[in-house]
């Protein structure tokens, strides 16, 4: 098993700052969710890790802890972290995108 | 300019690459778009074998997201770990033999200005320190001085990374590395100097952990290069493997660096200013009123 990045979805749409998204070396791997946070009643949406992307380097880990002082990101293992977005159940849609849930383990 | 003839012809989606489809309906083709909305739409690079953490990925995947009109962008590189990334985007890429590079993307502009006149076709460069300061010097130099109107952005990882950490020339002086155990005998190349005798119309030095900064400074370059002379990018981007700096360390190593010894650096003629102001409507290059000028 490996870790991957795994982003608190409760602390990050109480923010709005995105700096992940844009510090990750991988393309399409860290994405934004607009509307992640309504259903919890939270302001803004979220980013999310499209976990067959993520290389595990923690660069987001850094960035959310130091620059942005959220601390909503952990490393976890693959194998822990339940359902997540996988790549292929990502869409796009007008300034946003979502990502339908699934186990990256078990598929 | 307009980017309608982007759009698909109705009838005709179909018969496109899924590629290009998904750069038209959720990518930047056609789009005007900047790094603050990465995440909300399909970027053109895609997965690439770089190591985890990779500083120069980030540059690379910043500088993509930054091209004006990355429908009309063609990439050129060469030997080096760059070209690993620079070759899985959606732009077409050329790949030169190590150190033709320039020669290349000379050859490149000249001939899309023939066949597409004043449709601008942007040609940027971008490759390691080795191949640009070291095997590819003369092309480079050789490039600038014949005012070749493209854009030159070094990958300055500041060691042969690709092949078991060689110095290079824009290693740093006394820099112990793999395969130089004695440590650098000569100081760092000064390629920005060079640059400006060499009279690019456009100068910058820039490191990744300012991703609104690596933006701007690709777009203005792009733009100048399009018609005012050459440009050149030199880009902090650390090799942690070579330099031992943990993945999780990389913006931490980028941010000290920056401070001590690769500040943010911006050299732009007179005539690029102005025609960045004039067409493409930087307001920090208008021409200051004059009431404010007597005010000083």
């Amino acid at each position: 098993m490996y870790l991957v990045a795994n982003i608190d979805t409760g602390i990050c749409a109480a923010t709005s700052c995105k700096l992940c998204t844009q510090y990750c070396p991988e393309a399409n791997t860290i994405l934004y969710d607009n509307e992640a946070g309504q259903e919890k009643g939270l302001k803004y949406g979220s980013a999310y890790v499209a976990v067959d992307r993520c290389k595990g380097c923690a660069q987001c880990v850094w960035v959310c802890d130091n620059m942005a002082k959220h601390n909503a990101i952990k490393m976890e293992m693959i194998d822990q972290i339940g359902d997540t977005a996988l790549t292929e159940n990502v869409t796009y849609g007008e300034k946003t995108s979502h990502a339908t849930l699934a186990n990256p383990v078990r598929g | 300019m307009s980017l309608d003839y982007v759009k698909f012809t109705p009838g005709f989606e179909k018969f496109m690459p899924k590629e290009y489809r998904d750069m038209v309906e959720h990518g930047p083709f056609g789009k005007k778009i900047s790094v603050s909305q990465v995440g909300t739409f399909k970027e053109i690079l895609e997965e690439h074998p770089m190591c985890a953490g990779c500083a120069m990925t980030l540059f690379i995947r910043l500088a993509v997201v930054a091209f004006p009109n990355p429908e009309d962008t063609i990439t050129v590189g060469t030997a080096g770990c760059g070209r690993l990334a620079i070759s899985q985007a959606a732009v077409p890429f050329v790949y030169g033999n190590y150190g033709d590079q320039n020669g290349v993307a000379s050859g490149l502009t000249r001939g899309l200005r023939l066949r597409f006149g004043d449709q601008p076709k942007d040609v940027v460069v971008m490759a390691g320190d080795g191949g640009m300061a070291d095997i590819g010097f003369a092309q480079t130099l050789h490039s600038w001085f014949r005012k070749e109107k493209f854009t030159t952005i070094m990958l300055d990882n500041e060691v042969y990374g690709n092949t078991g950490g060689q110095e290079s020339g824009m290693t740093n002086k006394n820099q112990v590395l793999k395969m130089a155990p004695l440590g650098k005998k000569f100081e760092k190349m000064d390629m920005l100097g060079m640059a400006k005798v060499a009279g690019c119309a456009y100068v910058a030095t820039v490191v990744p952990n300012n991703p609104r900064r690596v933006e701007s400074v690709i777009k203005k370059a792009v733009l100048v290069a399009r018609e005012i002379g050459p440009t050149y990018i030199q880009a902090y981007t650390s090799c942690n493997i070579e330099y031992a700096i943990p993945t999780d360390k990389v913006m931490e190593d980028a941010k000290t660096v920056e401070t001590d010894r690769y500040k943010f650096s911006e050299y732009i003629t007179d005539e690029a200013k102005d025609y960045l102001a004039q067409l493409y409507g930087y307001k920090e290059y208008l021409p200051k009123p004059v009431a404010a000028v007597e005010g000083k």
